[in-house]
């Protein structure tokens, strides 16, 4: 994922690149590194958990402004469920 | 006939993170495009069009799936409209667990949670194609990422006016 960020970036788009495995972000870091201590196959959370799955997606958004190094890496403090996420945005009633 | 090893494996990867920090350590780093200084904004969050790009292996129903007998994987791509529905996307990877991406894709490729920070007015839209892929990839196709699909893919972003892109691993 490293790789194809790396191209997006070098033509100009600025990418943010989430990672669950840090070994593989350290190996092969993207322009900008978002770390997320969840599975993988599940980088936003839990299937349906729109509150979680919104905020990893601005957390990685966020860190497009904070990431001033090419292969920065921020670290989401989220411990899966054990986490009160703020309510979503957004969602149609 | 080595798929529904893989599958195993990619469950067993998935319950225990330690073994892909393993994996990860021992997979060594890709050099064949180097790190590029960071990209400047042209548009401000709120203002801008956002794509994402995954390797979680999502491509549409009528598209071919990724191929799962190449043991150097597949390195092409697949681009996925904005507004395509849950029933008519699929998922081929062999490589890791995703039960929960085909309960629900926002796992992988978060279209819906998109469109609420759209509404939300926390990014300006939601880009009108992004790009399904996969990650684990050695040689000629790793090969075919880097000079093929990596230029293509950007060609498509950049005809879409994207102004953020989120990539996402499997």
């Amino acid at each position: 994922m490293g790789l194809v960020a790396r191209a997006i970036e070098a033509a100009g788009i600025p990418t943010v690149t989430l990672s669950v495995v840090r070994s593989m972000t350290e190996a092969t870091p993207a322009p900008r590194n978002v770390l997320v201590r969840f599975r993988l196959g599940q980088v936003f959370g839990e299937p349906h958990n729109v509150a979680q799955q919104q905020a990893v997606l601005r957390a990685a958004l966020d860190a497009l402004g904070t990431i001033e190094t090419p292969g920065g890496v921020v670290e989401l403090p989220y411990r899966w469920r054990r986490e009160e996420y703020p309510p979503p945005v957004g969602v149609r009633a | 006939m080595s798929r529904w090893r893989n599958r195993l494996l990619s469950k067993v990867y998935t319950r225990f993170p330690a073994l892909s920090e393993r994996y990860g350590r021992r997979s060594g780093s890709f050099d064949d495009i180097p790190l590029p200084s960071l990209a400047s904004p042209v548009r401000s969050l709120p203002e801008a069009s956002v794509a994402v790009v995954t390797a979680g292996g999502v491509h549409l129903a009528e598209q071919a799936p990724f191929d799962m007998n190449d043991p150097e994987g597949d390195g092409s791509f697949r681009s996925v409209p904005r507004q395509t529905r849950q029933a008519d996307l699929r998922i081929t990877h062999d490589y890791y667990d995703h039960t929960a991406a085909d309960e629900d894709v926002n796992c992988v490729l978060p279209l819906d949670r998109l469109e609420e920070l759209s509404r939300a007015g926390v990014i300006g839209r939601v880009a009108p194609r992004h790009v399904g892929m996969m990650g684990h990839l050695t040689g000629a196709q790793l090969g075919r990422l880097v000079d093929r699909s990596t230029v293509e893919i950007t060609r498509l972003l950049e005809e879409d006016g994207v102004d953020v892109v989120v990539a996402v691993p499997g």
